[in-house]
């Protein structure tokens, strides 16, 4: 385990300015589930953890008007236990409660999510799907940048040194949309996500998809939204043959991002079915 | 037998286990809570190579490093600490090469853990690459690298080969197989299982002013360590003395690597004078500790259009990796159980175990049993599905029955529960609806299938080797009575199984005992705590030791009483004479002192003898066998390859039960590690490199992951075994992971013949593996051990038993 120094932010002022202390090597620590993993596992880059898991203003999950906020030290237990997440961001409702066990949820929180990085997170697509922004404040100021944008690869994002995610916002979906979370992994809790897929989607007055939304986990070295695969439902009726089709095309388009990799075999199968379920999920609503 | 007709007070009925308090409050203590004053840390440093000549090893420069008090290497052993058994192949740190990734070189004692790693890193060992042996079935190509130890004496044996080739032959299974309507040609493959016991390894020694040591060890069988290590330090026996603390886990792995462990501290304590201290990491105990085997099989049987089989041939080989440790025995439990709990008129089994780089193999729960059970289940499954016959319909029509003869030449002919193991298994789990049912699903999306598997297992050590265990009580002056055995309980309840055999020999409360931790220096040597043998051997011998004590009791209870001690009878603990006056057990104690008697005795039992011809392949392997039958219901995710196993239905005949909660208990957990065999536990060595080294990469299966599961048990009564008793621990995992294959297989019409059934396993019909990395492996052999937080030491240091 490597040595580092602690301390404990009282607010957001006190964490960018600690954060921006150019003595040290500052990084912050929310949950400390990825943290304390990789410090254990040997060097670390950072001198100093900067306590930012009980700011207040940073535990906050609101609306206001059309905007959904959520505070980035917000637990995964907080996730699911918010009565407005529940009717407005499904999706994210249940990747928390597929994220580890128990003692995880507890801990882990939606800015350490974005700020580790993962390419299995959990957190993450549904933010993405969502079309999430993350609010970053330093000693320079504040400022917006979509999720999508701020994950540029597994374990890398766009933030700089004495950055700090204060809160995540992003617009409430249209009035009648869905959202879900298929999580894949190789056992039932405490599974690193083989493959995951947030969706979302609305039906208009005539029966046709309106609203379509689709990020999946695990997929691509670069978290995005599948583009390609939401235009094709936009405007459709939705039927089975549809979504076949659209899960086809979602693993196409991951097998054009990545290349075959020698998972590929099985995610192309197995990315394929999870698409087609959720969209089945979202829009004709069966049993399974 | 008398103790049949009376009602028994205390055994088979619900009782608390004597340590659940110690536990679930946090007394127990196991060796990482261990602290005397003084008390150095001892580190290995560790191969990084699968195979290499050991160019040049000089300690000084770890000698230089702050707080570094000793380093030690095999030239500190006698015969530099060369042991093993069955095959002497291993010393107690590598002489002259490594042969797998983790194998131990030197042993460092420091002031701290830290200072230790730091001491074992500037070692300077030269490690000379030696060509690599990874593919099992190559292991005695003419041209394979040689692994295992040169051949003496003109033994012209391949050096890679391990153990003898273990037979069982009953006429002519080629001849038969030719005459069959139907054969089945099947190969099947089980990966490596780790243990991943809660508690990793550790030890404590404690160097003693004799100039001996006492070594505390979470070992499962202490007078073997005690035996090792008085032959390696070069000590009298008496000045050596194990003591088995709490274990945390063991499920067979905690015999070599434990020895071990146990070798260097101790001589590291003898160097030193001080107390030593090792405790291994999660990632260096899954590189340096031994797994169960890989095992590559191919089965062929033949039958009767009418599903009578007829014909096994069976060929298997143990990948067991570097060294032996116990795995020719595992293959020789393997070859006895290959053809499965049926009768054939020729049966032709061949097993042995090779040496390759592949970490190495030992003792797991099963013992071989677990691999063929999965490969012979299989096809006796596939064989129904090509008759169009019911499975269980199948194994009715052929399975052991009593008074049947055994592949071996043994006669079965009492406490034979294996029908009622499966009739009921098939009631409790509405068998015949769902099987009917889920035969006609469409759905594309999610399927479900129901298996079963049957099997049996022989009870404990068979022809391996002596059967015996001695067992000791004693009244104390406090009335409390006081228990040893030679067989320890690492968490298998085997301490409660001795206590209630006491409690109804001797006829007082449980709560009066007091069963100590084993200790060479108090335990009478009862063999390996292995095989599922404890409640037999050991509890056979506790129930001598009681009645020993009893009849000493009753002798002085009739003399206070005035009377022949056969009119004594018991009301509670106290004894009524004629006058039917109820005396009180404290003062029959009394009288006993008074007059002079010892209130201590012994016990000893020894097995009925068996003989096994490994020539011939022939004989009688077992005393006698336990049985069982169970069924798994899955949902296949056909889209995904996901499992989940909805249900699980366990019906053994474990003979008469002692400890209810505690057979229970060993069948859930049995069953718990086979799912994890079953579906999402894999040890995957690439190039000799261990891949998965911490839990978030080798997954056991989580409280989410646990079916319900529905358990009962058949109670054949077997006249040897105490009350009537047999065994579980073991046999409770061999059928799941084949129930569940064939499962599976009736789910998605697709058999997987490879464990585990990964997603990638059910969806394509094959495992995908990642790029081989040695990150894992090597990150494993210098990962710091855990610290722990310094608590203020105690007024005074009190190490307990
Ligand atoms: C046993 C176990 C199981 C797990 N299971 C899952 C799972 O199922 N799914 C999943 O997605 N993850 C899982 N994880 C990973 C981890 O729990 C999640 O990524 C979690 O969201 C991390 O949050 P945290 O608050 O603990 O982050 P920390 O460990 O505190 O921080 C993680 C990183 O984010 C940075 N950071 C934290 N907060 C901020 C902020 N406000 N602004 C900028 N940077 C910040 C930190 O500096 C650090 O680099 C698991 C971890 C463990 C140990």
């Amino acid at each position: 385990m490597s040595a580092f120094d602690y301390v404990r932010a009282g607010s957001i002022e006190e964490a960018v300015a600690l954060l921006g202390d150019p003595q040290w090597v500052s990084q912050p620590l929310a949950g400390g589930t990825d943290v304390m993993v990789q410090a254990r596992h040997g060097p670390v880059h950072f001198q100093r953890l900067v306590d930012v898991s009980r700011i207040p203003e940073m535990k906050v999950i609101a609306r206001h008007g059309d905007e959904i906020y959520i505070g980035a030290a917000v637990t995964y237990t907080e996730i699911m236990e918010s009565r407005l997440l529940q009717e407005t961001a499904t999706c994210l409702v249940e990747a928390a409660r597929l994220v580890g066990g128990p003692a995880i949820a507890n801990a882990g929180t939606l800015g350490g999510n974005v700020g580790n990085a993962a390419a299995c997170a959990d957190g993450t697509p549904p933010l993405v799907c969502l079309d999430a922004v993350a609010h970053v404040r330093n000693l320079a100021g504040q400022h917006a940048v979509p999720v999508a944008e701020l994950i540029t690869g597994p374990h890398q994002t766009a933030l700089q040194r004495g950055d700090l995610i204060t809160h995540f916002t992003f617009p409430v979906a249209p009035a009648g949309a869905r959202s879900v979370f298929l999580k894949l992994g190789r056992r039932n809790a405490q599974a690193i996500s083989r493959l995951s897929v947030a969706a979302a989607g609305a039906l208009g007055g005539n029966g046709r998809i309106t609203f379509a939304r689709l990020a999946p986990g695990s997929a691509l070295s670069r978290l995005r939204r599948f583009t390609e695969v939401e235009t094709m439902l936009i405007g459709e009726e939705p039927h089975q043959a549809l979504f076949e089709a659209a899960g086809a095309q979602a693993s196409h388009v991951m097998e054009l991002a990545t290349g075959r990799r020698w998972s590929t075999e099985y995610k192309e199968i197995a990315l394929h079915g999870l698409v087609a379920r959720a969209l089945r999920a979202i829009f004709l609503n069966p049993e399974n | 037998m008398s103790h049949f007709t009376q009602p028994l007070e205390y055994v088979g009925r619900p009782a608390q286990r004597v340590d659940a308090l110690d536990k679930v409050m946090g007394r127990a203590k196991y060796i990482a809570d261990y602290r005397v004053p003084g008390m150095l840390h001892a580190r290995c440093l560790r191969s990084t190579l699968p195979h290499a000549r050991i160019a040049r090893l000089d300690t000084t420069p770890a000698l230089r490093v702050p707080g570094v008090r000793a380093v030690i290497t095999s030239d500190d052993f006698v015969d530099h600490g060369l042991y093993g058994f069955p095959v002497k192949d291993k010393y107690m740190l590598a002489y002259q090469k490594v042969r797998y990734v983790g194998e131990a070189i030197a042993t460092v004692a420091a002031d701290t853990p830290q200072a230790a790693l730091a001491g074992a890193q500037a070692i300077l060992c030269e490690l000379e690459p030696l060509p690599a042996l990874f593919d099992a079935t190559r292991a005695l190509d003419p041209d394979a690298p040689q692994v295992g130890p040169d051949r003496k004496n003109g033994n012209r044996e391949h050096p890679n080969l391990k153990s003898d080739h273990m037979l069982v032959c009953k006429g002519n299974a080629e001849a038969e197989l030719a005459d069959c309507p139907i054969v089945l040609d099947r190969r099947y493959f089980t990966d490596w299982q780790e243990h991943a016991y809660i508690e990793p390894e550790g030890v404590l020694a404690i160097p003693t002013p004799e100039g001996g040591v006492v070594v505390y060890a979470p070992n499962q069988s202490p007078f073997i360590n005690q035996n090792n290590l008085a032959m390696v330090l070069g000590l009298p026996i008496n000045l050596v003395r194990v003591i088995q603390p709490t274990v945390g886990g063991s499920f067979g792995g905690k015999d070599d690597i434990i020895y071990e462990s146990s070798a260097q501290a101790a001589k590291l304590a003898l160097v030193t004078g001080r107390p030593v201290r090792m405790v291994f990491s999660r990632e260096e105990s899954l590189v340096a500790s031994y797994k169960r085997d890989a095992m590559h099989m191919h089965i062929r049987l033949g039958a009767d259009r009418d599903g009578t089989l007829r014909a096994c041939w069976f060929r298997g080989i143990l990948d067991s990796g570097a060294y032996a440790s116990e795995t020719p025995f595992t293959a020789w439990r393997a070859s006895i159980h290959a053809m499965g709990a049926y009768r054939y008129n020729a049966c032709d089994v061949d097993v042995y175990c090779v040496y390759t780089n592949n970490g190495y193999a030992g003792a797991f729960r099963g013992f071989g049993n677990p691999e063929v059970c999965f490969a012979v289940e299989q096809t006796v499954d596939e064989l129904a599905d090509m008759l169009g016959m019911d499975p269980i319909d199948l194994r009715l029509k052929n399975c052991l029955r009593l008074g049947d003869e055994t592949a071996h030449g043994q006669k079965l002919d009492e406490s034979m529960g294996l029908v009622e193991c499966i009739n009921t298994v098939r009631r409790l789990s509405d068998w015949d609806r769902k099987r009917a049912e889920y035969s006609r699903q469409t759905s594309t999306e999610k399927r479900r299938g129901i298996g079963v598997a049957i099997m049996y297992h022989g009870m404990s050590l068979g022809a391996e080797g002596a059967d015996y265990a001695g067992a000791t009580i004693s009244v104390l002056p406090d009335y409390s009575v006081d228990l040893t055995s030679g067989l320890t309980d690492y968490g298998t309840g085997s301490r409660t199984v001795f206590t209630l055999i006491a409690a109804e020999e001797l006829g007082v409360r449980p709560d009066r005992i007091r069963i100590q931790r084993p200790d060479t220096n108090t335990a009478i040597e009862s063999g390996p705590t292995v095989a599922s043998r404890t409640t037999v051997l050991g509890g056979n011998a506790m129930r001598a030791a009681a009645r020993n004590l009893r009849q000493t009791l009753d002798l002085a209870a009739a003399d206070l009483l005035r009377c022949d001690p056969q009119q004594l009878i018991r009301v509670g603990e106290s004894y009524v004479g004629p006058d039917e006056e109820a005396v009180a057990w404290e003062k029959i104690v009394d009288h006993a002192r008074e007059m002079g008697l010892i209130l201590s005795a012994h016990g000893k039992w020894e097995a009925p003898k068996i003989v096994w011809d490994h020539h011939h392949g022939r004989g009688t392997p077992y005393m006698a066998y336990v049985y069982g039958a169970q069924v798994a219901e899955v949902e296949v995710d056909l889209r995904t390859g996901n499992t989940q196993v909805l249900h699980l239905w366990a019906v053994h005949d474990i003979g008469k039960v002692i400890f209810p909660q505690g057979a229970y208990g060993q069948l859930y957990g049995g069953i718990t590690q086979g799912l994890g065999y079953a579906l999402t536990e894999q040890i995957t060595y690439r190039d000799g490199y261990i891949q998965e080294t911490n839990f978030e990469s080798y997954l056991i299966p989580t409280s989410v992951d646990v079916p319900e599961i529905t358990a009962q048990f058949v109670e054949s009564s077997y006249s040897y075994g105490p009350y009537g008793a047999k065994n579980i621990a073991e046999p409770s995992l061999v059928p799941t992971a084949p129930a569940i294959a064939n499962a599976i297989a009736h789910a998605t019409g697709r058999r997987v013949r490879e464990l585990p059934m990964n997603l990638e396993r059910v969806l394509l019909g094959h495992d995908l593996q990642p790029p081989a990395s040695r990150d894992a492996a090597i990150r494993g052999v210098w990962m710091e051990t855990r610290s722990m937080p310094q608590t203020p030491a105690p007024a005074a240091p009190r190490i307990y038993a």
